[in-house]
């Protein structure tokens, strides 16, 4: 049994490998089936060892497939380990990563064979990576995958790498991710260094080995990396950025995959994260920070995935409330909610996007309800979910972060609550201003409306589906409801307190942000569905459309200072410094090669001569060796 | 002479024999082929004696030998080299003008000098074995004897080797003088008994020096390496790179280690002072070098010269690096070498660089040997000969001999210039074929491919999992102690 797990990652191995290689001789269709297949098979195979864990009701028993690094103080396995969390992860991962390739067979069909396959390939080896993240028994292998994600969302956003605009979006994804990753690999080797093991069992029960110091930095490393990988306040600038890709590639980053990474990873390290106070306070207020923040931004975007976008860094920053203050399964929850409806509202941009010829601006569309009748639907059930209506996934898994907010401090909840409110607005803003009102756009696009085929609908309608149900695997108890995702994940997140907090507080709580969210709906709906924003934004609103000017904030105190001292390093430095003495060098050396082969003249005697004569300098050397040691004690 | 002794000397007498079953052989007029075979089978059967008698050493034949781990090491070493030399040399000496036949006397009378250095322990086995293996040489050198260069080089070779006998001699005569002996363990009784060594007895040393650094062509007593490397066969060249030069390493290591000389600083700095200045201008000498087995010839000196770093600390460290890099560097020049063999037409061999110019297009299996071999002599990881210079490296780091030390990091930086330039004359676009006729003996050119791949094969083992090597090194000198 053991063994099958590795069956998980290896099959989007596989298909990345043969889509890779073969991608110029592959037809389209055997492209998409072998991507899609790939995933399809890990899906199962996931399912397989979910429901043994949750017969099992423990971490399954998994052999190290090799040893990875083995030095005299250390020693790190290639291992991976199957336990509630990283097979919960595997579904979602598998099951959306699948949803997406399947509409990506159809999303992408306008491009080439060899891109076609270059896409799919990226895309394999995109989930390849995220498995062995999760999948990954120690740090180590941890960040083999988050690298492996890392780069993958850099390949994949700069796809279309023709276009410099969107690989300048590529490599800032990979320089914030890897501002991150620097801190994630220092929280590694201070593991190492401490307790001379990375392995999650070791260092979970060695824990009383480090001292509340090491905990805390050990911890906010940590969440410097997650910080960069699920871009939190302040490295979350790539993120909006990444919308370069195809949108499927969008809604895989942004639901199902890499985004989830840093949450995921203090979700696993939550023994360590209890055992800090600063971490969770730290990891509290930057979460609810670019909660606020992002969902600030959302309120005046107008290119329908930027504010997508924002949502989802908004929605991270709910993920980490419910870390910091201490819901690791109300986060995970929130996860699997998310990646349901998330991946739902991009592909449905997408959809859109698609009928509409590559348009993303949604003031110049509108009244796409009458053309795009299921991409509609689906649409506006996750925007509901999202939203946090009952009883719909986001309300669950949101209001149970925010209970807990409130059991630690009733000031989080308040927070909570209006960023709660305000994604319900923008949200609808969102929805009304695309599929209410009158058509806006040319009279050509409106000729060529129509519904995407089944490959994208079919996607779009089971994600709806999901979206809608899968709250009630976290019902509350307090609305009569047992929590099952609780009770399974119970024995992974052990430090897990759960707040008590009064049965009428809680429906109080509930009722709170349930009738602030609908008032928001009525009112965005009202406001937009008639009368859009199609006018320039001013004033403050133009502070929010620019994004409180954060990229440009970053580009005066961090980009122009570093390429002004790196011009100054190109061109003083290695000019006139490096480069004389390594030339120089150089020619010193050719210099001597041409003196010392005058020595070498081919006539007998002067050998001769020349040996005699060293070795009378030898003796001389020998009968003064005194001095001459002396002479070199005093330079070395 | 007990029969456990004689048993000892039973690799040595089928050595001794070797030579004789070839001049019979000759006698009853028997043709190149059936004496190739035959001395093949000789030396395997070198190799099985020596198997054969594994139980019953060490042996001390007193006065002048002793056969235990140490010995064998070196023993198995050249033998190895002697049959991969062999068989190249069929090809080489079916395409000479040469009668090959005495040849093959010539090589196994000077591989059993070279022997007989591995097991001296006194100063005439040291003298015998070295002359057994010099006057050989001499005639190998010039045994094509109609060209010039071959008989240049002979001649040069000649000249200095006996000049620099007649040194090794004095110097012995010196140390007789001071201690009344020539067995290196009295020596060694006496020179303790002594307690400090002698101005006499460092002169003597000196004197001996100049032997051992010009058989090993260790600067400043380099000179002739380049132009006898030039002149001689190509198969002659490579035995004087290998078996020469381990049988010379063997005797003097021993010598070294039975006098304890490490403690001696007086001879440490003459050691170290010869190894940098090998090192500096074996690299600095190649950098220009136009010429293949003149560039081979230099940086087997510079080779040679990060190999006395391994000799510096004098401990069993110290030893095994030693060891282990004349094994890697024994197979990288066999490779090397083997390559020139086989591309060389009649009349002259390929060793001007512009021959190999776009190599790789013509002949891919050639050219990726050729530059494993060449990869393996800079040093890169994966191969055999990172894995020796980095042991080597290790040796001398643990003795903190600093500055031989930074002079072996330094000039191996510029060692991998010359050899990248070869490189990537090989990977040049525009090729010059080398018309060469092949039909000669098919079966011995197969042979000579497949000990290729088997060298190639042992380039990379020894570099990916040096510690079978390093294991079976320790095994045999764990017997000495």
């Amino acid at each position: 049994m053991s063994k099958l797990v590795y069956l998980v990652p290896l099959f989007p191995l596989l298909g990345f490998l043969i889509n890779g290689l073969f991608r110029k001789s592959l037809s389209k269709g055997l492209i998409g089936v072998i991507g899609s297949g790939a995933i399809l098979a890990s899906f199962i195979v996931s399912l397989v060892l979910f429901f043994d864990v949750k017969s099992a009701g423990a971490a399954l028993p998994v052999e190290p497939l090799f040893t990875f690094i083995n030095t005299a103080s250390f020693k790190i396995d290639f291992a991976f380990q199957v336990d509630q969390l990283s097979s919960l992860f595997l579904l979602i991962i598998t099951g959306v990563g699948f949803l997406i390739h399947l509409y990506s067979t159809a999303y992408m069909h306008e491009e080439t064979e060899a891109h076609f396959g270059r896409y799919f390939a990226y895309l394999n080896l995109f989930v390849f990576s995220m498995l062995l993240l999760v999948l990954g028994a120690n740090y180590v292998i941890m960040f083999i995958g988050w690298e492996g994600v890392g780069l993958c969302s850099y390949l994949l956003i700069g796809y279309w790498f023709k276009n410099s605009e969107y690989n300048y979006a590529a490599t800032k994804a990979f320089v914030m991710n890897r501002i991150g990753d620097l801190g994630f690999l220092l929280a590694i080797f201070w593991l190492l260094s401490k307790l001379g093991a990375v392995s999650f069992v070791e260092v979970f029960t060695h824990l009383d080995k480090l001292t509340p110091g090491d905990i805390t930095a050990i911890t906010v490393l940590l969440f410097v990396g997650a910080m960069g990988k699920s871009a939190q306040i302040p490295l979350y600038t790539w993120l909006p950025d990444a919308m370069a890709g195809p949108t499927p590639v969008s809604a895989l980053i942004h639901a199902a995959t890499m985004v989830t990474a840093g949450i995921y990873m203090v979700a696993r390290s939550n023994a360590l994260y209890s055992l800090s106070e600063v971490a969770q306070h730290l990891v509290t207020i930057i979460g609810l920070a670019t909660a606020l923040f992002s969902a600030t931004i959302a309120l005046r975007q107008n290119d329908i995935k930027k504010v997508l976008a924002y949502s989802t860094v908004s929605q991270l920053g709910y993920m980490f409330i419910g870390l910091g203050v201490g819901a690791y399964t109300g986060a995970v929850f929130h996860v699997m909610t998310h990646a349901f409806f998330k991946a739902l509202l991009f592909l449905g941009a997408g959809s859109v996007i698609h009928a509409m010829h590559h348009e993303q601006d949604i003031r110049k569309m509108g009244g796409l309800r009458k053309y795009l009748p299921t991409t509609h639907w689906t649409f506006l059930a996750g925007c509901i979910a999202i939203a946090g209506i009952p009883p719909l996934s986001g309300f669950f898994s949101k209001d149970e972060i925010l209970a807990a907010a409130y059991a630690k401090n009733p000031v989080y909840w308040g927070l909570g609550v209006a960023g709660a409110a305000l994604t319900a607005f923008y949200m609808f803003r969102l929805y009304a201003t695309t599929f209410l009102g009158n058509f806006r756009g040319t009279h050509e696009q409106e000729h060529h409306l129509h519904e995407s085929p089944a490959a994208m609908t079919w996607p779009l309608i089971i994600l709806a589906v999901l979206s809608i149900i899968a709250g009630f695997v976290g019902v509350p108890e307090v609305l009569g409801g047992g929590h099952m995702l609780r009770s399974f994940l119970a024995p992974v997140l052990v430090t897990e307190h759960h707040p008590e907090i009064e049965h009428s507080t809680e429906y109080m709580l509930m009722g709170v942000s349930v009738a602030l969210a609908a008032i928001a709906i009525i009112i965005a709906i009202n406001k937009f569905s008639k009368k859009p924003q199609l006018e320039e934004p001013a004033g403050f609103g133009k502070v929010l459309a620019d994004k409180w000017y954060v990229d440009e904030l970053y580009d005066a105190i961090i980009v122009k200072p570093l390429n002004a001292f790196a011009g100054f390093l190109k061109n003083v430095v290695e000019k006139s410094g490096i480069d004389g003495i390594v030339n120089g060098v150089g020619r010193f050396v050719q210099y001597s090669a041409r003196q010392l082969r005058l020595l070498q003249s081919g006539q007998v005697g002067s050998y001769i001569l020349f040996m005699v004569l060293s070795m009378v300098v030898f003796f001389l050397v020998y009968w003064n060796q005194a001095m001459i040691t002396h002479f070199f004690q005093k330079i070395f | 002479m007990t029969e456990q002794q004689l048993m000892a000397l039973l690799p040595f007498m089928v050595l001794a024999a070797a030579s004789i079953v070839i001049i019979l052989l000759i006698a009853f007029r028997q043709g190149h082929t059936v004496i190739q075979v035959t001395g093949f089978l000789l030396m395997c059967l070198v190799i099985f004696a020596m198997w054969y008698v594994r139980g019953v050493l060490p042996q001390t034949i007193a006065p002048l030998l002793i056969v235990d781990g140490f010995g064998a090491l070196f023993t198995g070493l050249i033998v190895f080299c002697v049959l991969v030399v062999g068989l190249f040399s069929y090809i080489y000496f079916e395409e000479r003008e040469e009668n090959p036949r005495e040849y093959y006397i010539l090589i196994f009378l000077s591989t059993l000098g070279a022997a007989i250095l591995t097991i001296s322990r006194h100063f005439m086995s040291f003298f015998i074995g070295l002359e057994l293996l010099s006057i050989s040489l001499y005639a190998l050198i010039a045994y094509l004897r109609t060209r010039n260069n071959a008989i240049e080089a002979g001649i040069k070779y000649l000249v200095l080797a006996a000049l620099t006998s007649a040194f090794l001699l004095f110097g012995m005569a010196l140390i007789y003088m001071e201690t009344g002996s020539m067995d290196f363990a009295v020596i060694a009784q006496r020179l303790n008994a002594a307690g400090k060594s002698s101005a006499l007895f460092l002169t003597g040393f000196g004197v001996m020096m100049v032997a051992v650094g010009f058989k090993l062509a260790l600067v400043p007593f380099h000179l002739w390496a380049a132009d006898v490397y030039q002149g001689a066969p190509s198969p002659v060249a490579s035995f004087i790179a290998t078996v020469s030069k381990v049988g010379v390493f063997a005797v003097f290591l021993r010598f070294c280690q039975e006098l304890h000389l490490q403690n001696n600083s007086a001879v440490m700095m003459l050691i170290s002072a010869v190894a940098i200045l090998s090192m500096i201008s074996g690299n600095i000498l190649a950098l220009r070098q136009q010429n293949l087995k003149r560039l081979l010839a230099y940086s087997s000196i510079a080779h040679f010269g990060y190999l006395l770093v391994a000799f510096l600390p004098g401990n069993n460290t110290g030893v095994e690096a030693a060891v282990f890099y004349l094994t890697a560097y024994a197979i990288t020049i066999l490779a090397a070498f083997g390559i020139i063999i086989l591309l060389s037409p009649g009349e002259k061999d390929a060793d001007s660089l512009s021959m190999y110019r776009g190599l790789f297009w013509d002949k891919p299996f050639m050219a990726i040997v050729l530059t494993v071999a060449l990869l393996s002599l800079a040093g890169i990881p994966l191969t055999a000969g990172f894995i020796g210079k980095f042991y080597v490296l290790t040796a001398g780091v643990e003795q903190r001999a600093w500055l031989p030390v930074i002079v072996l990091v330094i000039t191996s930086v510029i060692g991998l210039y010359y050899y990248l330039r070869i490189i990537s004359t090989i990977f040049a676009d525009s090729p010059v074929t080398i018309q060469k006729e092949r039909s000669l003996n098919q079966f011995f050119y197969t042979a000579s491919y497949a000990a290729l791949v088997v060298l190639t094969l042992l380039l990379f083992g020894i570099g990916v999992m040096p510690a079978v090597i390093i294991q079976g090194i320790k095994q045999f000198l764990v017997i000495d102690r």
